[in-house]
Order: C-alpha cells, then structure tokens, then sequence
C-alpha cells in the first residue's frame, strides 16, 4: 500500500534491466536504418549512455521505450553526420540496379512489362498487411540484399516519412540521386514481395 | 456484335497508343518520382494516360503506395523489419560494462 508503485518515482534506473527490456529493440530499430551491426551496437550503446545521464530529464514524461527510441534518432543521426565528415562520398551514387530483365527485349515491345515480372493484383490493403507478422518478415528479408545506402533511404523516406531534403542531407546525396535509388529500392522490393509474399497461398 | 467490333476497336487503340507512349520501364520512373514531388504537366498527361491503357502500371502504382501506408503505418514499431537481428552476447556484455562503470 505505501510502495510507490510508478516506474517514474524511482530515481536510479538499473542500466541492466534497461538492457534486457530495451536492448534488443533499440538495435533492431538502429540496425534498419543503418545497415551494419557494429554502427548500430555503438548507437545503442550510446543511447544507453546518454539516457543513464539524462534521466532526470525523463522521469515519468511518457514510456521509457519511447524516450529512449527519441535518444536513438539523434544517435543514428550522429552516425550519418560522422561518417560525412570521415569519408565524404562523391556525388555520383551508382548502386543498385535498375532491373533490365524485368522488362521486355524485344523490337516491338522493348522497355514494357516481360510477363513474368509483371505486377498482378494482390488483392491485400495496407492495414490488413500491418497484421501480419509474417509480411514483416518478408519485407525485412526483401530489403536486405539492397546495397546499404539504398535501403537506409528507403526506410527515412516509407518508414519513417522524412522529407526528400531531409534525407538527401543526411546521406550527403543530391535529390536526383536520392530518386534514383528509391526508385531501384522500389522496383527490389516491390517484386520480392510479389514472388516471396503475394504469389504464396497464405 | 458492335461489342465485339468496340472491343476490336479499342483494342487497337490502346495497342497503338501503348507503342508510342513512353515505356513502362520509363512510365514506372516516373511513378516513383511521383510519390517524391509533382511532376511536370506533360509528364503527368503521360503518365495518365500510359496508366489508362496499362493495367500492369496501374498495379505498380497501386503497390507503391499500399507498400508506403504499410511501411508508415509500422511507424515505432518498424523494429519488425529487422525481425531477425538481435544484440550479439559480445555486444551485450559489452554495453553491460560500460553501462555499470559509466558515470
């Protein structure tokens, strides 16, 4: 009865459960937006840090994950910011592929759909898709095989809705350039989805 | 009997039409790019009408934003799309260290 009993009364969080309950999560979040184990290790590891001196900040202000998801951002954020200062990247971004052998070869109808990579109907709406568990699987596995700075984009841009501007200055990239890789990112994973997702019976 | 003669008729049409308009190859670019700004008027009349006659562009198009409302729609939860990672012991261990000597 005279237990406090909100998580926020406790003035000093024990780092150890932070990592049990949090760690794995913080690093699946990270590992999707920056494509590489170890920058993703070191996020989290950071994150931890700075929450563990900042807590007073939080105490009690919304869920703990949440909180620590916000610390995340700026540390994925750090990353980006780092990586352009060590090793700037040329503007000419040429990876990834534009997947010529999706459309037709022929005189006639060169440059439209080969019928069997043709999209069809996947008669799904996005909110039934949310459900499923199992999609997520697929769509993660699907956008694994892209080259790292592609799917880093795609993820800001569908997953978490940054602006164009606002990705193209985190990767150090032109709009032109961001547009192209989207679009491979798209055309990827649009057709991986189609094969490993929609043609199976589910 | 007319039908057949209308469907015979546009059918031609759209044929003929699908051999000058721009590719799908180019058409499905430029619905990419759609979803990043608007586009320039005649591509948007290209664009329009390349999806009138192409069902499998307008499946493309389709996809593209069922697969963005979804992705949204993950939103805090997107940690699923890496369903298979988890910390590594070593890397656990480690932040654990740091963690309980930091500060």
């Amino acid at each position: 009865m005279t237990e406090a009993t909100g998580k926020a009364a406790d003035p000093s969080p024990d780092p150890g459960v932070w990592l049990d309950q949090h760690g794995d999560y913080l690093f699946k979040y990270a590992v999707v937006r920056l494509r590489d184990d170890t920058a993703a290790e070191d996020a989290v590891q950071e994150t931890f840090l700075a929450a563990l001196k900042a807590y007073e900040n939080f105490q009690g202000r919304g869920s703990e994950r949440t909180w620590l998801v916000g610390i995340l951002k700026h540390k994925i954020i750090d990353h980006f910011r780092r990586v352009k200062r060590e090793a700037p990247i040329g503007e000419d971004v040429d990876e990834g592929s534009d997947h010529p052998e999706f459309f037709e070869r022929t005189d006639q109808w060169t440059g439209h759909w080969h019928t069997e990579h043709a999209p069809s109907d996947w008669h799904a709406t996005p909110e039934q898709l949310v459900e499923r568990a199992d999609f997520w699987l697929v769509f993660g596995d699907c956008l694994s095989p892209l080259p790292q700075r592609t799917a880093s984009a795609f993820t800001f841009r569908e997953v978490d809705g940054l602006t164009s501007e606002e990705i193209c200055e985190l990767l150090s990239i032109s709009v032109n350039n961001l547009w192209v890789m989207l679009h491979r990112a798209r055309l990827h994973l649009r057709n991986c989805l189609e094969i490993n997702w929609f043609k199976r019976d589910r | 009997m007319n039908m057949g003669l209308y469907d015979k008729a546009s059918h031609h049409v759209r044929y003929w039409l699908l051999r000058r308009l721009p590719t799908c190859q180019q058409t499905v670019a430029k619905l990419s790019e759609s979803m990043e700004h608007r586009l320039t008027l005649s591509d948007r009349i290209r664009v329009q009408v390349h999806l009138w006659i192409c069902a499998w562009c307008q499946w493309y198009f389709e996809h593209l934003h069922v697969m963005r409302t979804a992705a949204r729609a993950k939103g805090d939860e997107s940690s699923d799309l890496a369903p298979r990672s988890t910390l590594s012991d070593e890397a656990r261990e480690r932040i654990r260290r740091k963690l309980a000597g930091g500060t």
